[in-house]
């Protein structure tokens, strides 16, 4: 997996390619948290590359968005491939996250 | 391949080239003499003109003192007869008068005595006697206005004592001309004493020093030039000169050499120099000069430098004029005669063009001559002719290649159709072949065939040599095998026969390495004997291979009595017979490097728990790799049998893959790497093996993390069965503590604010969401989780 960060006037834009699993989610976890450290309550989260998850890399996007949540922060995600759609969908996340069909969509909503 | 000449042009051509060089060459021959011509004839030009300026000097000279002589030596004379008291004063003035009367030049006389000489009444006593039109008037000179006592022609000889050429000066009130005096003093004897009473002057008239230095004329503009003793200009042709002092000319703006040498001339020495003229500008010229006897006078001869050379120029500039248009002609004429002699190549080119082209029929130009030319353009022909014939050749045998090329084909094609395929086994057997064939008609061979419902016979055979010969003895190795191969005869003897029958008729001494053995299909039993064969590889379970090494016959085909032993093999479930020839432990890279047996061997270990087909399918993979942009040198050919483990798979012939992890996050990269491959091999859509994935992950993550409280290594092993096209088995096996995922209740954290959802659960609940169906069980000391998916 590989992490890109974007920074935008509203937002810092993390780029994941490749598959989020067990072996490799703390990275994303560090990159995250290293954020919010940093005081970044604007986060959003771009997936069009990522083509798999598993639950320890939802695992650290629940908890990205729970301490966002705290700090009246935004979470966002956008560009879900298919596949990685239906696993949110199956585990419910739908409902919690704020899911964007494309970047341009979800940075006019910051 | 077309050659491609570039165009000739005239600058690029020998004509253009030769004019040049040659061009180059006369102007340096003409070039030399006309320095070397312009350095001599400049210096002769200077020591003639020298020579010619000194003479000239000398000759205007010697016409002053021609002049003057007389009258320096006629008032010398009268004043030393004066000093005799019989001569009266009276007679030598008629003889003065007579002189200045007869003379040219001189145009006065005047005699002039001391104050009270001749009586005290007169001061100023003298006599003065001018010639004018050829008369001459007497008028006595002396005057308040008029003091001759302060002249200098009255004041030097009697301050000198001596006769005293004065300074030109006008003379108001005497000759009333710019004149000369020539002034001698004249004594008296008193009282035995000698005493100085007067002088006696002779007056030149300057004009006819001007007339002769006029006269004077030396290149185009030179000039004479006479200097009084102080300088003074007396006469030159320039008037603006005249009367002007010589060092006010050359004192501005002139250099050196001008200085000195009007200081020699004033100094009364004779010479020849270069200086830089008497112009208000520079003008570098020569001067001439030498002294004019005792007046101490100067006489120069000036001419300007330029002039000097002026003739040598005109010449030089002729004869440029003449070489010019000489060499013109040269290069016109080189340039005709080099065009003529190159004519012939250029036409020669051209037809070497043509034939280039591929016109072998192009004519080559006709030469008479028998020069170089002509040699090379005879050469060009012989080459054309045999051109034609080679060409002629070449096509003919092309057609020949190329009807053998197409004849190999259809062998080739005869070859591999001879190949069994699309084999059907029992369901507990998955046998796969393949044969990928050098470019030419190769000499591998398999084969496969049932001898009976129970026995399969199977072969595998490599001919020494390639093309069309080897491969005809494959193809009657595999007709006798197919002949001889027959339920109820032990291998070894079928090997015996068909060696028999290969001897019979062998005159090229060919043989052929040869693995053949019959299976029991249903006991996994298999008889087989080796001729000569590469060893064949099993390929167990859990990526443990060996080598069935037995010792091997001879190849069939060499002694016709040769005696070939049997051996036996039994399959263990799953294992895999993989037979190959030496193609793949022979082909090369492009670093020239064998494939080799290690990296065979390394490559089936690898390749380990997969079907007979993916096995062999990646194995060429694997070679085509390692020998990419090298050419294949040999034909390539594996055959693999696998006797299938149906305890394991439970479900009789369908395909299994087993995997076997240590719990140890790391090893989820094996679990997804395989599902890729298996996704492949089973089509197995790119969801659905995202979601097995997912799955599998979450299950064996559970495990690593919980199921072991000591800190030790476990084995996991998951095995995948494709009991139908569309459904595809798992089973995860650990030994770790009894944990029934079944019995979580996950569906109460969902529906929760974020805030309170628990992470963790969520792998269990996409095992049940993601599944068609769930099992858990325990046996023994493992808990062993089947999962099924429908696709």
């Amino acid at each position: 997996m590989e992490i890109v960060e974007d920074k935008t006037s509203q937002c810092v834009i993390i780029g994941i390619t490749g598959r989020l699993d067990t072996t490799n989610y703390t990275l994303l976890e560090n990159k995250l948290m290293e954020l919010i450290d940093n005081q970044q309550d604007k986060i959003l989260v771009e997936c069009s590359k990522m083509d798999y998850i598993s639950s320890s890399g939802l695992r650290i996007l629940l908890m990205a968005l729970k301490k966002l949540t705290a700090m009246k922060g935004k979470f966002a995600l956008c560009s879900l491939q298919e596949n990685i759609h239906e696993i949110f969908e199956i585990s419910g996340f739908t409902s919690i996250f704020e899911i964007h069909p494309s970047r341009e969509v979800a940075l006019k909503s910051f | 391949m077309r050659f491609r000449f570039p165009r000739l042009t005239f600058f690029r051509g020998l004509a253009f080239r030769y004019s040049l060089f040659f061009l180059i060459a006369i102007l340096i021959i003409l070039f030399l003499p006309l320095v070397i011509g312009y350095g001599t004839s400049s210096v002769l030009l200077f020591i003639n003109a020298q020579k010619d300026a000194t003479i000239l000097t000398e000759q205007t000279v010697a016409q002053f003192k021609n002049v003057l002589q007389p009258t320096e030596l006629v008032p010398q004379t009268l004043v030393q007869a004066m000093e005799n008291p019989n001569i009266t004063y009276s007679e030598i003035l008629r003889i003065a008068r007579d002189f200045v009367l007869h003379d040219t030049v001189v145009c006065g006389t005047c005699l002039a005595f001391e104050p009270y000489l001749n009586g005290k009444e007169n001061y100023w006593n003298a006599t003065y006697s001018y010639e004018k039109n050829g008369r001459l008037t007497t008028r006595t000179l002396g005057s308040a206005d008029y003091d001759y006592f302060k002249m200098d022609w009255y004041r030097l000889p009697k301050l000198l004592n001596k006769p005293v050429w004065t300074e030109p000066y006008y003379d108001k009130g005497g000759g009333d001309t710019l004149m000369c005096t020539y002034s001698t003093p004249v004594y008296r004897n008193i009282g035995g004493r000698r005493v100085f009473a007067g002088v006696l002057t002779m007056d030149v008239s300057l004009s006819a020093f001007a007339r002769i230095v006029k006269s004077v004329n030396i290149f185009k503009t030179g000039y004479g030039l006479l200097l009084s003793r102080q300088g003074r200009i007396i006469a030159s042709p320039r008037m603006v000169m005249n009367n002007q002092n010589i060092l006010d000319l050359a004192r501005i703006g002139k250099g050196k050499a001008t200085q000195q040498a009007i200081m020699g001339m004033m100094a009364g020495k004779s010479g020849f120099t270069s200086m830089d003229g008497l112009e208000a500008r520079k003008f570098p010229s020569f001067l001439s000069y030498a002294p004019v006897a005792q007046t101490g006078w100067s006489f120069g001869i000036i001419f300007p430098e330029e002039e000097l050379y002026d003739d040598m120029y005109k010449f030089l500039k002729m004869m440029g004029w003449i070489s010019g248009v000489c060499i013109f002609i040269l290069l016109l004429t080189t340039i005709f005669i080099t065009r003529r002699m190159t004519r012939p190549i250029v036409r020669l080119v051209e037809a070497t063009r043509k034939i280039g082209q591929g016109d072998f029929n192009a004519l080559l130009p006709v030469r008479k001559s028998k020069d170089e030319v002509a040699q090379l353009t005879n050469a060009f022909g012989v080459m054309q002719k045999e051109l034609r014939v080679y060409m002629q050749h070449l096509a003919e045998t092309t057609t020949e290649k190329e009807k053998i090329e197409s004849e190999l084909n259809v062998a080739h094609n005869i070859q591999m159709g001879m190949l069994p395929r699309g084999f059907s086994t029992p369901e507990n057997w998955d046998l796969f072949a393949t044969l990928d064939p050098a470019k030419a008609v190769g000499g591998d061979l398999y084969d496969f065939f049932y001898l009976d419902d129970d026995h399969l016979c199977i072969a595998i055979g490599d001919v020494a040599g390639k093309g069309v010969p080897a491969s005809l003895f494959m193809m009657v190795t595999r007709t006798l095998l197919r002949a001889k191969a027959v339920a109820g005869t032990p291998i070894n003897v079928v090997m015996q026969s068909i060696n028999h029958e290969l001897c019979q008729d062998n005159p090229s001494q060919m043989f052929v390495t040869f693995f053949a053995g019959i299976v029991d299909l249903k006991s996994g039993k298999m008889e087989f004997c080796n001729a000569g064969h590469n060893y064949p590889y099993i390929v167990g379970l859990g990526e443990e291979i060996r080598q069935l090494k037995v010792r091997n016959g001879l190849p069939l085909g060499i002694y016709d009595t040769n005696e070939y032993s049997s051996e036996s093999f039994s399959f263990n479930p799953g294992e895999i017979l993989v037979l190959t020839t030496d193609g793949i432990t022979d082909a090369l890279n492009m670093s020239n490097d064998f494939f080799g047996e290690a990296k065979l061997a390394a490559s089936l270990t690898a390749l380990a728990n997969r079907n007979t087909k993916a096995l062999t399918e990646l194995l060429i993979g694997e070679l085509k790799r390692f020998s990419r942009g090298a050419e294949q040198a040999d034909d390539i050919t594996i055959l693999a049998l696998q006797y299938k483990d149906a305890t394991m798979n439970g479900a009789g012939g369908a395909p299994f893959i087993h995997l076997d992890l240590l719990n140890q996050v790391s090893e989820l990269e094996k679990i997804a790497n395989r599902i890729e491959e298996l996704s492949e091999a089973w089509n197995i859509p790119p969801k659905i093996g995202m979601e097995l994935n997912l799955v599998l992950e979450e299950l064996f993550t559970n495990v690593v993390f919980y199921a072991f409280d000591d800190n030790m290594e476990h084995n996991i092993t998951i095995d995948f069965v494709l009991p139908d096209v569309h459904q595809v088995q798992i089973t995860i096996r650990d030994d770790g503590k009894p944990f029934n995922l079944l019995d979580k209740n996950t569906d109460e954290n969902f529906g929760k604010p974020v805030e309170e959802r628990q992470i963790g659960g969520l792998g269990i609940h996409f095992i049940r969401k993601m599944m068609n169906s769930v099992d858990y069980r325990r046996e023994g000391n493992k808990n062993i989780v089947t999962l099924t998916k429908n696709f």
